[in-house]
């Protein structure tokens, strides 16, 4: 017989002139019937393309009713997380601050004053000015505290505030000890100072009784 | 014809016998990494053949080695043969191909010394990674060029496989290593998961197109009746395309659930390739293949087809939800991985390599039932080193369930099954041999018959010429 | 052909669409994570920065390959809750004979409210337990409820929650396996932290772990002379793996570095995606014990 092996393969249009068959019609079936079971697969274990949905949950609904059965968080989690995207750009990771700029908060008296009145007035309202001491130095009057008080852009709810003025005064790395701070008490400072639109300077808050 | 095949032949024997020494050093690097779990102490004290460095250089050997070297030889050929055209700038392909072989025997040395970067199939380091890039953009736009000198302007199903895989193999290697290995690489899982995605990419995209290009033209070659069914041809290479390029992450992965679930289905889904080729082979060779003097490449490329079939349909099952919380991160993934690279594409590929190099010297094996015994020697080997892992990778996963049954009797039980795959590799790196030795001594004939008489001949032309050699 | 280009494009889409789904949406969703205080029970950064020596065990371990045979992924197949009754409240008949009513014992009033805080349901699905909290509040008492995760993983002790993409965001190689020839180390440093221990496995897995398959690392250590005395990591070995008398078995810097790294391995904390009730601390603290 004559090998075959040394024949050029053609493709020449005599080769594609027949009829050529289709795709069988089981085989698109098949093709469908995968398909519809991929999409039910998809929409009940995919999480729906979300960051937070590992496999065995399956939706954030999930994981929230989860987070809720936890009880409320430590509020010192909502603290390091407030302070750590907003204060630790001027005060540092380390409460330490910038020499001359940016006073410190560890270990720091205004922190650990026993009635936190003023420290709360600060964030809300803001400060800077002339004249501030902290632990024996100086600071600039350049450099002006954001008032954290009015949401939406840079402000913070009653609650956020509370919490990073309780982590801040408890945090014993840092050598503070002074007592937590309530959304309340925090709630009721602002409503008293409504009024009032400058942020605080270094003059005006040694005036304001901690307790009030 | 002959002048067709004579165009090729510079690259394609570098690329063939490059090739084959790389397969032959896969399979002893392969068979050193298997031993290990019977002899734990084996070149304890050296630290450049630890296991975890002697198996990724077998790995990558095996595929970056032998399979794309191979793989783009074959390629240049069937698309020289079927465009009727010569190969455009054999001699630059050629110093494609020794750019690749230079890169990776960078790469390999770089693992062996702890350049391992750590990531599946990706494990050469960046100064390997460059030279094989280079050289595979110099074999790979040269042999599109010789496909576009086609005369034929038609495409048939073996060039649009072809010409797809030759596209997309450069941009899944250079994101893949650009993103993992240049100095801003990506930070944290998302390393995985981009290692993932181009491993699956690599194993069933890549090797999938180009075996299944082979395999669909040497049908016609070999049994000299055209395809089933193009419709069938284009319904697999767009199953391909748009299925097996999603697969590769596992279903346990530690990332959001979205991806893990995307990469389950389109696994699953890849069973409609295995399907369509399934009945488009069938239907072609209908009533048995026609016999011809050598029989030894059919019977490789036969065996790849059916290996194509069962790896993937076995894959496609590794990824069922019920099926893959016994078999996921177990052997069974290893067996399957075996079975495609090896099983499937590399036996398809040695099988063209046994059909084309005869075509292209003009020269016949030096013994003549080598390729047959070869194919033996493959046949138990791919059959011994695939059962037990899948096998075996079944069993462990049920062990691993077990909770009852300790981590260490669950390791000892698994090995039980690798005894008979290191004989399997014994067998594999036996028929290697055979195939190295069959292109060196045909390159010796070849030598023999057109180098020395022309040099003889020269030295005549001297010697009368009075001039003193 | 006649369809070229538009062929073509339509390979070139498809193929692209693979690109944007799993390198650039993961990318861009995970990608950029940081460290982040999202633990929830503790205001700390998780994951915490390895110590130095550790960073530069997880460089020892890629480039020794360990990853071909150990995983770094705890699996979880799902979540059940125990309902632990912290407070019998005022009216302890009312919640005695709410447990009462559903089979969870036979409590009087003032048994109900003696040895507190006790579990009263155990391993019961996430809406049967929050439905039995709802029900015991009504009574006037108090529960906490406990999550337990679940799977084959975890009962094998490998770890107590699933593995998640936070984990790896402080390592500068994520290597979570693809093949476990031995068991998931996601956790190691919680089951191994004997450093004598991780030593001699390392020189001679079987050593510790009789007829292990793990090949032995002898070439992370080195034969020595006992000096004046023996130095504190020597490894502390028996019979006949036991060196010459007067030599010791030192671990070198790789061996030190890659027993930190694993002695470092630690992914207990609970996250939003990973919830979890870390074991109540010994010392009662001023926060609210879990």
């Amino acid at each position: 017989m004559k090998s075959s092996t040394n024949q050029p393969v053609s493709n020449a249009p005599q080769d594609l002139g027949a009829k050529d068959p289709v795709v069988p019609v089981w085989l698109i079936v098949v093709c469908f019937l995968l398909l519809y079971w991929g999409a039910v697969y998809f929409d009940e274990r995919g999480g729906w393309f979300s960051t937070q949905v590992y496999t065995p949950y399956v939706s954030t609904e999930q994981l929230n009713t989860i987070a809720a059965m936890q009880g409320p968080p430590d509020p010192r989690v909502l603290g390091a997380q407030v302070y750590g995207r907003t204060c630790i750009a001027c005060h540092q990771g380390n409460a330490m601050g910038t020499p001359g700029t940016f006073p410190p908060l560890a270990g720091s008296d205004w922190v650990n004053e026993k009635e936190a009145g003023r420290m709360i007035r600060i964030v809300l309202h803001g400060f800077g000015g002339p004249g501030l001491v902290v632990k024996g130095q100086p600071f600039s009057t350049a450099s002006v505290m954001t008032a954290f008080g009015s949401p939406p852009l840079v402000g913070l709810t009653d609650e956020e505030i509370a919490a990073v003025i309780t982590y801040v005064r408890g945090n014993t790395e840092w050598g503070n000890h002074a007592a937590p701070v309530t959304p309340e008490q925090v709630k009721a400072i602002r409503d008293k100072t409504s009024s009032h639109s400058q942020s605080y300077t270094p003059a005006e808050i040694m005036t304001v009784n901690p307790a009030d | 014809m002959a002048e067709i095949d004579g165009s090729c032949r510079v690259p394609l024997f570098l690329m063939f016998v490059s090739g084959a020494i790389w397969l032959v050093i896969a399979s002893i690097f392969g068979l050193i990494a298997s031993l290990k779990f019977h002899m734990p102490d084996l070149f304890a004290n050296c630290a450049a053949m630890t296991y975890g460095r002697v198996h990724p250089v077998a790995t990558n050997a095996l595929i970056y080695g032998f399979g794309v070297q191979a793989g783009l030889g074959v390629a240049l050929w069937v698309i020289a043969r079927v465009g009727m055209t010569r190969a455009a700038q054999p001699w630059l392909i050629a110093l494609g191909a020794k750019l690749w072989n230079f890169g990776l025997l960078v790469g390999v040395i770089g693992i062996l010394a702890g350049d391992n970067t750590g990531f599946e199939n990706l494990e050469i380091p960046r100064y390997g990674v460059v030279f094989l890039f280079l050289g595979y953009l110099l074999m790979a736009i040269f042999i599109l060029a010789t496909l576009h000198n086609r005369g034929e302007r038609l495409l048939v199903p073996s060039q649009w496989f072809l010409l797809a895989a030759l596209f997309w193999f450069p941009w899944i290697y250079f994101t893949a290593n650009y993103l993992l290995l240049s100095h801003t690489p990506v930070r944290g899982i998302t390393q995985a998961v981009i290692a993932w995605w181009y491993s699956g990419n690599l194993n069933l995209v890549w090797f999938g197109l180009v075996g299944l290009a082979v395999i669909f033209h040497f049908i016609r070659q070999l049994m000299n009746r055209p395809l089933y069914s193009r419709h069938l041809a284009a319904f697999t290479f767009w199953s391909i395309i748009l299925f097996a390029s999603w697969c590769g992450v596992p279903a346990t992965a530690p990332v959001p659930a979205w991806i893990p679930s995307l990469s389950t289905v389109a696994t699953v889904l890849t069973v409609v390739t295995a399907l369509s080729v399934m009945v488009n082979i069938r239907k072609t060779c209908g009533t048995g293949c026609a016999q011809t003097e050598n029989p030894a490449p059919g019977k490789f490329i036969a065996f790849g087809t059916m290996a194509f079939v069962v790896a993937w349909f076995l894959n496609a099952l590794g990824a069922v939800p019920g099926v893959r919380s016994v078999t996921g991160l177990t052997w069974y993934g290893v067996g399957v991985w075996e079975l495609n690279v090896f099983g499937f594409f590399t036996m398809t590929m040695i099988g063209a390599i046994y059909y084309i190099v005869p075509q292209v010297t003009g020269m016949q094996w030096p013994s003549v039932g080598s390729p047959k015994r070869h194919y033996w020697f493959a046949l138990l080997g791919v059959l011994l080193i695939v059962a037990p892992l899948v096998i075996g990778g079944v069993v462990q996963g049920l062990n691993w369930r077990n909770v009852k049954m300790s981590d260490l009797d669950v390791a000892k039980n698994a090995v039980k099954f690798l005894r008979v795959t290191t004989i399997g590799e014994v067998f594999i790196l036996l028929g290697n041999l055979m195939l190295l030795g069959n292109l060196i001594g045909l390159s010796v004939r070849y030598y023999k018959l057109h180098f020395v008489p022309v040099y003889k001949g020269a030295l005549a032309e001297v010697k009368t010429a009075g001039v003193k050699p | 052909m006649r369809h070229g280009p538009l062929v073509f494009l339509a390979a070139f889409f498809a193929l692209s669409a693979s690109w944007f789904g799993f390198v650039l949406t993961p990318q861009v969703q995970l990608g950029r994570s940081v460290q982040e205080t999202n633990s929830v029970m503790k205001a700390e950064l998780y994951p915490n920065d390895r110590p130095g020596n550790a960073r530069q065990g997880l460089e020892i371990y890629r480039a020794n390959g360990c990853v071909y045979c150990h995983s770094q992924q705890v699996q979880q197949n799902g979540m059940l809750v125990n309902v632990v009754l912290t407070d019998a409240g005022k009216n302890t008949m009312a919640v005695a004979d709410l447990l009462n009513e559903e089979h969870l014992g036979n409590f009087s009033g003032p048994s109900v409210g003696a040895g507190l805080p006790k579990t009263i349901l155990t391993n019961a699905s996430i809406d049967v337990a929050t439905v039995l909290a709802k029900n015991v509040k009504t009574a006037g008492g108090v529960t906490q409820l406990r999550l337990v995760p679940v799977g084959p993983d975890i009962e094998r002790g490998w770890g107590t929650r699933l593995t998640v993409a936070q984990d790896f965001v402080a390592d500068a190689t994520a290597l979570p396996g693809s093949l476990r020839v031995g068991p998931d180390l996601a956790n190691e440093g919680g089951r191994h932290r004997d450093l004598n221990w991780q030593y001699v496995h390392l020189y001679n897995p079987g050593a510790v772990t009789p007829k292990s398959p793990m090949p032995a690392y002898k070439f992370l250590f080195e034969q020595k002379k006992i000096g004046k005395q023996a130095s504190p990591d020597a490894l502390q070995l028996t019979g006949e793996l036991k060196p010459a008398a007067g030599y010791e078995i030192v671990p070198k810097a790789e061996a030190k570095a890659l027993v930190a790294y694993l002695v470092s391995l630690n992914s207990d904390t609970p996250l939003f995606e990973a919830p979890l009730t870390p074991p109540a601390p010994a010392k009662s603290t001023n926060a609210p014990a879990k």
